[in-house]
């Protein structure tokens, strides 16, 4: 018998965790009340903070309108119909994560424009991307996947005995897709739905590639151009304000939603939708995304990186290479550590206790904390209170770990569901020690999961470039950092190699997650673990 | 697992002591790269001094070094404006530079305490796409660029860069913010196309048909011409504001433990190889003697003559106030 008290070492990360992202936060709240009364009434009562909370929120729903009218077609696609090769749907629907926005952003506006690669191979002077449609049309690109991922799993475990009962009650194909489908794919909708936004409102590279002011952008404008960092501290508590409202928003819509099974059922798959001449239309998405979010990005890369290949630079790839895989390894571990604890206190004691579940949840705030803001808070407090730590390699890892935390703890959760913990107990009375039970019996059960957790959070460290610009020690340079700097420069051909790099680490990386999740579904694996990757299933979608 | 933990301790201690080790030079570099790495590295190939180089914009590297107070990491400063060192040497950061360091630099730049060293010196000018503007139709003072209506929408001028603020705050020196407050409200009624920080970006754009003129300094114009882009330069007339000279410079912090080797790459920089290295590889006017330029540049005593006469002392204070006046029309 297990005792009904967790072990108090297993504890103290959760502890770590919500100290280590509350900490400077509370900081932040600190250094942004230090200015003068008359100062902070000027600055919180900027009409200028109106404007930027309505881009940002206006930038949020239209990117979660564009995301919803791209990824529910191609999820059903995937799932629904006999469209083929679905392999392929699957790839279109995951690849684009591999690719960060701003190496989206810096192909699309490399690939139009005069002179631009579009130009260049057809004569059209195609314009450029900006302002609130370029940085919609960016993100939607690059952040479809999330909703994709967590659509297509819901689509493809959702009982069709449902849908039959109405087809039989006499509800025409569309009624039934109308009234049945679409309404049992809120919660999944909800879940992809909290990510893409909390992207958008974190996010400060496509937006200020495209010259679209937002929250972010500000803050990251803020600070590289003022001589004063009290407006960018304000900044920062704005954002978090905001986010906060979204994510209490989605908890509120996600109350009370409960449309899981009552009965096991049986394990079919769906009816097959014959798509007929709509195979058309269907093909034409499909290309139309495959263009855009994958040839142009990879064609205007190679085309830069051909038209002015300097063979010098391919030194600083290297080196930048390495400090980049260095860090995201070295993040992996540390990451992958700290969210065992976590999952594993969700898993055993989630059920009977409350406080467990919500140490679980510790690890979805760092998550849920925008970069630039956390990135700051940090700043400000390593130099003030421990200021050894500031620009080394130790705090940008605590970064990483913090705030990729709840990346990892998904993966090793789904495994631990599998790995009963009736075999910690029967180890337990063959007389092996708590300790010896985890180390003996459970972490090999569950290795597989803390390889993906291991392996999302080396590729979300390799594309993450807030965190790093701000926390890195000098001298610290990553290939993201090395295409942010060139292309804020405009200079296409300088970043193209670091790009493809990144890019072409993120696909391979994309993949060997994606046949790993996908090798393991096997039927009657399908009800508890809908393949979806980890970072696409907060539990019940509320993560805080 | 164990195995796992340790090779994580080992190399966050590895990444630890990779930090730590140095006790060399630090660089806090508002310039960037392209111009600082060549001659970082000549440097330590000729000292054996090695050097960390934290790039920044100017904006960023002072609030850091203002923020980090006693503890900041930094030997060196090396700005890219009269305004961000004056900035630094107004808050007393900088060491007092011997007359040894100043002797052969020209004293156009040179502040009278000698707190910072003057390493090259710019314009700011207007550049035109040859093919859409003629030159005679252009406006004789900056001043009256608001005026211009039929520019509407083809305007192209970078508020986060600090050259920019720099002229702006060289505006409310000479004419007081009245005046600058009415031309940034002139000039955003014409919807100028912000380019941020980037100049390179904005002459590409230029090129691309997406605006006619920008506000830039003169070398970015030389660079594109290189490229043979349909773009050329334009100057004000003598002594406008829009033709305003501005020096790059580095400082020592006091703050610094090696201040020794500070001086030697100081005087690295003021080197006739670094200055002919400034010159030929961003048309950047040499603050020493004796260095032969191209004949596309104008020569350094005519051009001189172009920029008014501006008390860089009072920069730093104006800075923040052209920020200031920026936010409040909604531009930063």
């Amino acid at each position: 018998m297990i005792s009904r008290r967790p072990p108090l070492l297993l504890l103290l990360p959760a502890v770590l965790t919500v100290l280590g992202v509350l900490l400077p936060l509370a900081y932040l709240v600190f250094r942004a009340f230090g200015a003068e009364a008359s100062e902070l009434r000027e600055i919180v009562f900027r009409t200028r903070n109106l404007e930027l909370a309505g881009n940002t929120l206006g930038l949020t729903a239209a990117v979660l309108a564009c995301t919803t009218a791209v990824a529910l077609p191609l999820a059903f696609l995937a799932t629904r119909t006999d469209f083929r090769p679905r392999r392929f749907l699957m790839l279109l629907g995951v690849l684009p994560l591999a690719i960060p926005g701003y190496v989206g952003a810096y192909a699309l506006i490399a690939a139009s424009g005069f002179g631009g690669t579009i130009q260049a191979l057809t004569g059209i002077n195609w314009p450029g991307p900006s302002g609130f449609w370029g940085a919609l049309g960016v993100l939607t690109l690059f952040t479809f996947p999330y909703l994709f991922l967590n659509l297509h799993a819901a689509l493809r475990t959702q009982d069709p005995s449902l849908e039959e009962a109405a087809r039989l009650l006499g509800r025409t194909p569309w009624q039934t897709f109308l009234s049945v489908t679409v309404p049992h794919l809120r919660p999944a909708w909800l879940s992809g739905a909290l990510l893409t936004g909390l992207h958008v409102l974190g996010d400060f590279s496509v937006v200020s590639l495209m010259r679209y002011p937002t929250f972010s952008a500000a803050i990251y404008q803020q600070y590289t151009a003022a001589y004063d960092r009290v407006y960018s501290a304000w900044l920062a508590l704005l954002l978090l304000v905001l986010t906060a409202a979204v994510l209490l928003l989605e908890a509120r819509l996600m109350r009370g939603v409960s449309l899981s099974r009552v009965s096991p059922g049986g394990a079919r798959q769906p009816t097959t939708v014959r798509l007929g001449w709509g195979v058309i239309p269907a093909w034409a998405l499909v290309l139309l995304l495959t263009g855009a979010a994958l040839v142009v990005p990879l064609g205007t890369v190679v085309y830069w990186l051909t038209r002015d290949f300097d063979p010098a630079a391919l030194v600083d790839l290297w080196e930048a290479a390495q400090t980049a895989l260095g860090a995201a390894a070295v993040a992996a571990i540390t990451t992958t550590l700290l969210a065992f604890p976590l999952a594993y206190i969700g898993s055993r004691y989630g059920q009977q206790h409350r406080w467990a579940r919500l140490t679980e949840r510790a690890a979805y705030l760092g998550y849920a904390t925008p970069p630039l803001a956390f990135a700051l808070a940090l700043v400000f407090f390593s130099l003030r209170v421990t200021p050894s730590l500031y620009q080394t390699f130790p705090l940008l890892i605590a970064a990483y770990t913090l705030h990729f935390v709840a990346e990892a703890v998904g993966p090793i959760r789904t495994s631990l569901a599998h790995a009963t913990p009736r075999l910690e107990e029967a180890a337990r009375v063959l007389g092996l020690s708590p300790l010896q039970a985890l180390t003996r019996v459970t972490l090999p059960l569950i290795r597989p999961g803390l390889w993906v957790s291991a392996a999302f959070v080396f590729l979300s460290v390799l594309k993450e470039l807030p965190l790093t610009l701000l926390l890195s020690p000098t001298g610290f340079d990553t290939l993201a950092r090395n295409v942010w700097t060139y292309t804020e420069e405009a200079q296409y051909a300088a970043a193209a190699p670091y790009a493809l790099a990144l890019a072409l680490s993120g696909a391979l990386l994309t993949l060997l997650i994606l046949r790993r999740e996908t090798g393991k579904a096997s039927p009657q694996g399908q009800q508890s673990t809908p393949h979806r990757l980890p970072e696409a299933s907060p539990q019940q979608g509320t993560p805080l | 697992m164990k195995l796992v933990l340790l090779a994580t301790t080992a190399l966050l201690l590895a990444g630890t002591s990779l930090a730590q080790s140095n006790t060399s030079l630090t660089i806090y570099s508002g310039r960037a790269k392209t111009f600082v790495d060549p001659v970082v590295q000549q440097f330590e190939k000729q000292t054996g001094i090695k050097v960390n180089v934290r790039y920044g914009t100017d904006a960023q590297l002072v609030a850091a070094i203002r923020e980090e107070g006693a503890r900041s990491p930094a030997d060196v400063y090396w700005g890219n404006s009269v305004g961000a060192l004056g900035e630094l040497a107004a808050e007393g950061k900088f060491s007092k530079l011997g007359t040894a360091l100043t002797r052969n630099v020209s004293d156009d730049y040179l502040p009278d305490n000698r707190t910072w060293l003057p390493t090259t010196v710019r314009f700011r000018t207007l550049a035109y796409n040859t093919a859409k503007i003629k030159p005679a139709d252009l406006p004789d003072s900056v001043l009256d660029l608001p005026k211009m209506t039929s520019l509407k929408g083809r305007i192209g001028w970078t508020v986060s860069y600090p050259s920019f603020q720099d002229f702006l705050a060289a505006m409310i020196s000479k004419y007081g913010e009245a005046t600058t407050k009415t031309w940034i409200e002139g000039m955003k009624a014409l919807q100028p196309k912000d380019y941020k920080t980037s100049n390179v970006g904005m002459l590409e754009a230029m090129r691309a048909g997406e605006i006619d003129v920008a506000l830039t300094n003169h070398y970015y114009i030389q660079r594109v011409n290189r490229l043979s882009y349909p773009i050329e330069t334009y100057f004000f007339k003598n002594g406008d504001i829009g033709n305003l000279g501005n020096a790059t410079g580095a400082g020592i912090l006091k703050t610094s433990k090696n201040q020794r080797a500070a001086v030697r790459l100081l005087q690295a920089l003021v080197s006739k190889d670094a200055q002919t290295f400034f010159l030929s590889v961003n048309f950047e006017y040499p603050v020493i003697g004796n260095i032969l330029q191209p004949t596309t540049m104008l020569p350094y005593a005519d051009i001189i003559k172009r920029s008014p006469r501006i008390d860089p002392t009072v920069l730093p204070k104006n800075i923040e106030k052209a920020q200031k006046l920026l936010r409040d029309a909604g531009l930063l």
